[in-house]
């Protein structure tokens, strides 16, 4: 529990710069992301000499290029000797012609010129990399949607369209308390911290947001454990290793007083009970209460006192729960509804990707991929179909040889552009074009594979307890009876009545008025 | 955020109907909820939101309807016994009710002794409309009784399936139950309500689930603790000069925004951003504080309010001007101030009342921006001294014109008036106001354009009208690097034409230098890339982009009887653009991917080999195609300097080639 200055996780506020020993995205490809941990430069690295290095299909990277830079930064490959490290060389070092120079982070700006310097050796050069000519990344800071999709399938995913309706249903608001369990791969902790984040809790008791996350997986847990302290978010995410069915949700036997709550458990209604505002009753013939059959009505009520809710006293609770199966659904609404949870909504989000394509279609283009060498429409089928028809003539004249073949040939040239041959071997002057970012329909359609289901989300809310105490005082504070107007919707009756009083009360001012006037006037 | 309801707030009361009414729950009203009657205010004031409570009937020393709470247990009574039935096959209403073989049967009104409804009447629904009005009328047990009659007096019961009997007995109950439920006014209670039964169309049809992506991909986050500039003590005779600059260093977690939803997408921003409503129900402890000096205050029919009231008008009265006058420039006499506790000193002109972080920067095309809805959550643009609001020094806007031609907007270019200490005394009060309101003005406009001006915001968000590719134009440059870019549309042409500024092939053709216009330009200026119509964008400034769209569906869970609902709310799907901006690297950088042709035996022999790097035009597929390019561009291109890592992977994919 660090105070704000020193590390702030690069989630929260990646600040403007990569940072050496923070956690980065590189962009490789468009769906193709991997986060790096960038290390500072320092000797050798796994046999590199330029420190710690990223190997990718578009070329190697050192991390030394990749610190102290703009995020979004578009990052050349450098000229790394992957091959011969750890044994000796066996290439002669004239075989690097082309080697860059060196790029200096931040600036690059004689890149344009890579090709033409040339360095016998570029391991020996220098530790930092070497420009190479092609192949780039981008570097992206962390953000829990970059994040999220650059994660290495360990268990379920909770995607973005599923976690960002959730956390907004859930009021997820900076200060929240949030009680998530089943942390597993942690796209929702880094969500949910983001969320809730109002500043790093100081020694100051002001309470500030904060994720409380379980997680029952052992081996689970440790990885998160270490994740959570790489990212810098070990003092807004609590993180607990424990089985939440049988141990429930309290922080060191003390109430995290959570605003909303998050389950992805296989049986969320075994945890639920944890999750009320006072010891439910049915527990004590629960099988994890050992000796809840023998209490008598005064240990019931010793348990009762002692019983800490997990749940923040002032506030409604939010609950959200994720299962995949319809009957984990009703199973865990039934139990909702036994505890007293209200406005319970079961949702699924269905979300689709689009993609934009030029659309192209007609018998001009040049042949490319993803041109369809076909009639654009009637107009130039038919173009097409009559100068077929009028080769073919051409042709089947009798008396024609060798000449009239000449003849066709000519024949689409003269035509003009109007009539094309089939693309691929006809001159460069019936290309017309050369923008192909320009040709062709703008059309749009859904990705290849849709995820038709992820969960279905149960929600409801649970809303603070009322006592008879709290209602007696306020109702002290708020006595009732001397009601002066209504608002919201008033019915036809008592609307003209009212009317009619205000009427009756301007009238009578007039009139009265009126007889000031005619008593003055006489 | 939400504990008790509080005096004077907005509320969402949530009738059997389903429709929602949203009124401000003012201390010593009558609340009437139509036909299911009326109760007074203050029965729900500081009572906890979300339970359910239902109206009682009159007692007879009263003339109002005291309100009680209806226990879950009671809410779900009906569950409970279905679930308990075999099978959970029977649904709702046959438990309850008795069963009806054709047996005759009556209902008879315990004082009188009258029949109110017999079985054996003709028509199926044998209660009249005027017997209906009167048990109305009567409307004992909170309309229990008028349902329970209803069914009974309803001849046809027995021919009803269970199914059908369940539902008569739900329509019923939705219209004559006297229940009600109260909600608080948060972003998505009130977006639902604008959407669902408002004007949708204000809102841009901009649904829960957009909502919620659109934060997300903007990274929208509480952006760090307030800064503000130090005050410069500028006296009245100093002028622009004294104006403090801004600082580029200080200012961070700020974003972007166009809002075209009158202040919703704003909300929304603010909401996550920890600044729409105000601290003192944020955080419980001054709350309790608070609460104890606001209780006489709230209990005496707002007395606060009006007070303040007074003091505005007073001032206005002072400064019998044309122009409306601050309260805070009659410094003259104090007692026009409406806070008591105004001990520390006034700060000068041009002290900036804006937080350098955490702020929204609203951009809008009118010359004023539209945020009314933000009066639901007690901020008012409009107002020229508006008490205390988080949203008060973290919300900044300013038009298109300030932003891109500052110079030609007169509230930015015209200088500061000044004056001397002594012609300032000797001025009426009015003249003074206006003198310093004038000056305050110029500070804080100049302060929004130049800090606007100066860029690295860290995000943008935008729900606009406007055309996407034009916003985009001047916002990109004003992006940091690796700031997202969120872009609602509740239709997917705009949004299909954005993206195309920013497809394979335009970016390829931009990068390999075939555009005249480009290739002799610094990175610098491209990237205030004026546009033309081959590349009105330059499609090298974002990376990442992508379209979605989400649609939440409803499920109906009850005992036996769980399917999505039948009907939901049609209209426009609503689509967010998303993606990063991007700083290119200064010169041509080519892509990796098609190489110099190798023979097949040297691919397989790279393994000890370091690169060579091939020439000509390099292409990288990384965009909108790359699912099914990506493949077909793999086949053909040869890995010539594949790493030792890379080698497996590309040889796998380079198998048929």
């Amino acid at each position: 529990m660090t105070s704000t200055s020193p590390k702030v996780s690069p989630f929260l506020e990646p600040g403007p710069y990569t940072r050496a020993n923070s956690l980065a995205i590189l962009q490789l490809s468009r769906d193709n992301l991997q986060p790096v941990y960038l290390q500072p430069l320092s000797g050798d690295h796994d046999g590199y000499a330029e420190g710690a290095v990223v190997n990718t299909r578009y070329g190697s990277f050192p991390h030394s290029t990749m610190i102290g830079i703009p995020w979004g930064s578009q990052i050349r490959a450098s000229k790394v000797d992957t091959g011969s490290r750890g044994r000796k060389r066996k290439r002669i070092a004239g075989d690097e012609a082309t080697a860059g120079q060196p790029e200096t982070p931040g600036s690059n700006e004689n890149d344009a010129e890579t090709e033409s310097a040339s360095r016998p050796d570029a391991a020996s050069d220098s530790k930092k990399g070497l420009g190479e000519a092609t192949g780039f990344i981008h570097i992206l800071p962390p953000i829990p949607e970059i994040w999220t999709m650059s994660l290495p399938h360990r268990t379920q995913v909770v995607y973005t369209p599923d976690y960002s309706y959730v956390l907004h249903r859930l009021r997820a608001r900076p200060g929240a308390v949030i009680i998530e369990a089943g942390a597993g791969s942690g796209s929702f902790t880094h969500a949910a911290a983001r969320a809730i984040y109002n500043g790093y809790p100081t020694r100051a008791a002001k309470r500030k947001g904060k994720v409380i996350s379980f997680e029952y997986h052992e081996q689970r847990y440790h990885k998160m454990k270490k994740e959570l302290s790489d990212h810098g978010l070990e003092g807004i995410v609590h993180l607990t290793h424990r089985d939440v069915y049988k141990d429930g949700f309290l922080v060191d036997g003390k109430s995290p007083e959570a605003d909303a709550i998050f389950l992805d458990l296989p049986a969320p209604w075994d945890a639920l009970r944890h999750l009320s505002r006072r010891k439910p009753p049915q527990q004590s013939s629960s099988l994890s209460d050992d000796d809840g059959a023998n209490n008598t009505d005064q240990q019931i009520k010793e348990d009762d006192s002692q019983w800490v809710s997990a749940l923040n006293p002032k506030k409604s609770a939010y609950i959200c729960t994720f299962s995949p199966c319809i009957e984990q659904v009703t199973k865990t609404v039934s139990a909702l509804r036994r505890l007293g949870w209200v406005d319970i909504d079961m949702v699924e989000i269905a979300n689709r990707k689009i993609h934009t394509v030029r659309d192209r279609v007609g018998l001009h283009l040049p042949i490319d991929r993803g041109v369809n060498c076909s009639p654009k429409d009637v107009e130039e089928a038919m173009a097409k179909l009559t100068e077929i028809e009028d080769r073919f003539r051409e042709h089947s004249r009798p008396k024609g040889t060798g000449d009239d073949m000449d003849l066709a040939d000519d024949e689409p040239a003269t035509n003009g552009a109007g009539a094309m041959v089939d693309g691929g071997d006809v001159d460069g002057e019936v290309v017309p074009s050369t923008q192909a970012w320009m040709d062709g329909r703008l059309v749009t359609r859904g990705e290849p594979e849709i995820k038709t289901h992820t969960s279905y989300l149960v929600f409801a809310i649970l809303p603070r307890e009322w006592t008879e105490e709290d209602e007696a005082a306020a109702a002290a504070k708020y006595p009732c009876g001397a009601e002066v107007k209504v608002v919201g919707s008033i019915d036809k009756v008592s609307r003209k009545k009212e009317r009619r009083e205000m009427l009756e009360q301007q009238g009578g001012n007039r009139k009265a008025r009126r007889k000031e006037r005619d008593e003055k006037l006489a | 955020m939400h504990s008790v309801i509080r005096p004077n707030a907005w509320v969402a009361l949530k009738l059997p109907s389903g429709a929602t009414r949203v009124i401000q729950v003012t201390p010593n009203t009558t609340i009437s909820l139509g036909k299911y009657g009326a109760f007074p205010a203050n029965l729900i004031l500081e009572r906890p939101y979300h339970l359910t409570f239902e109206l009682e009937d009159k007692r007879p020393d009263e003339n109002f309807s005291r309100i009680r709470v209806v226990p879950p247990s009671e809410l779900y009574a009906e569950i409970f016994a279905d679930e308990q039935s075999p099978g959970c096959s029977t649904p709702a209403g046959e438990a309850t009710l008795p069963i009806l073989n054709g047996e005759e049967y009556s209902v008879v009104d315990t004082e009188s002794g009258d029949i109110v409804a017999q079985s054996t009447l003709d028509a199926r629904q044998t209660l009249t409309q005027e017997q209906i009005e009167e048990l109305k009328r009567d409307g004992t047990n909170a309309g229990k009784n008028v349902i329970a009659q209803l069914m009974l007096s309803h001849t046809a019961l027995d021919q009803k399936t269970s199914f059908s009997l369940a539902k008569y007995k739900l329509l019923k109950t939705k219209k004559y139950i006297r229940r009600f439920q109260v909600l608080p006014i948060d972003v998505p209670n009130f977006s639902h309500w604008q959407l669902e039964e408002r004007d949708a169309n204000k809102i841009m049809d901009i649904r829960a689930e957009m909502m919620a992506l659109v934060g997300c991909w903007a990274n929208v986050h509480y952006g760090g603790g307030d800064v503000f500039l130090d005050d410069p003590h500028a006296t009245s005779e100093q002028g622009q000069e004294a104006c403090p600059s801004v600082q580029p260093d200080l200012l961070k977690g700020r974003w972007l925004v166009m809002d075209d939803t009158c202040g919703l997408l704003v909300a929304a921003l603010a909401e996550r951003m920890g600044v729409l409503s105000p601290p003192d129900s944020d955080d419980e402890d001054s709350e309790e504080t608070n609460r104890v000096t606001d209780k006489p205050a709230a209990a005496e029919k707002q007395e606060k309010p009006r007070g303040e009231d007074e003091g505005l008008s007073e001032a206005t009265k002072q400064g019998s001007d044309t122009e409306m006058v601050d309260v805070q420039e009659t410094s003259t006499k104090p007692k026009a101030d409406p806070k008591p506790k105004k001990q520390k000193p006034r700060p000068s002109d041009f002290a900036i009342p804006y937080s350098q972080t955490n702020t929204i920067t609203v951009v809008h095309g009118a010359s004023q921006p539209n945020l009314s809805f933000l009066n639901y959550w007690g901020f008012d643009y409009t107002s020229p001294n508006h008490p205390p609001h988080p949203l008060v020094s973290h919300l900044m806007t300013l038009s298109w014109l300030q932003l891109l031609k500052p110079e030609l907007d007169t509230s930015y270019s015209t200088p500061p008036l000044t004056a001397s200490a002594e012609t300032l005394s000797s001025w009426k009060p009015s003249r003074r106001g206006n003198f310093h309101r004038k000056r305050r003005r110029y500070a804080r406009i100049r302060h929004i354009v130049d800090s606007t001006r100066a860029g690295n915001f860290s995000g943008m968000v935008c729900a606009s009208t406007m055309d996407p590719i034009s916003i985009m134009r001047h916002a990109l440059p004003l992006l940091a690097g690796g700031a997202p870019v969120a872009i609602y549309s509740p239709n997917l042409e705009p949004l299909s034409a954005l993206a195309d500024c920013f497809s394979v092939s335009r970016r390829t053709a931009w990068t390999s230098g075939v555009v005249a216009d480009v290739a002799d330009k610094s990175n610098e200026e491209l990237e205030h890339w004026p546009g033309n119509d081959e590349f009105p964008l330059n499609p090298t400034l974002l990376l990442g982009m992508s379209i979605q769209t989400s649609r939440v569906r409803r499920w109906q869970v009850l005992p036996g009887r769980t399917h999505p609902l039948m009907t939901e709310r049609g209209g426009s799907d609503g689509f967010v653009f998303t993606g990063w901006r991007a700083k290119p690297a200064e010169g041509k950088v080519a892509a990796k991917g098609k190489f110099k042709r190798k023979k097949a035996d040297d691919v397989s022999a790279v393994d000890s080999e370091a690169a060579e790097p091939a020439d000509g035009l390099k292409r990288k597929i990384d965009d909108v195609t790359a699912a099914d390019s990506e493949a077909a561009e793999a086949k053909r291109r040869k890995i010539a300097d594949a790493t030792a890592v890379d080698l497996e992977v590309a040889r796998a994919i380079d198998a048929p080639a």
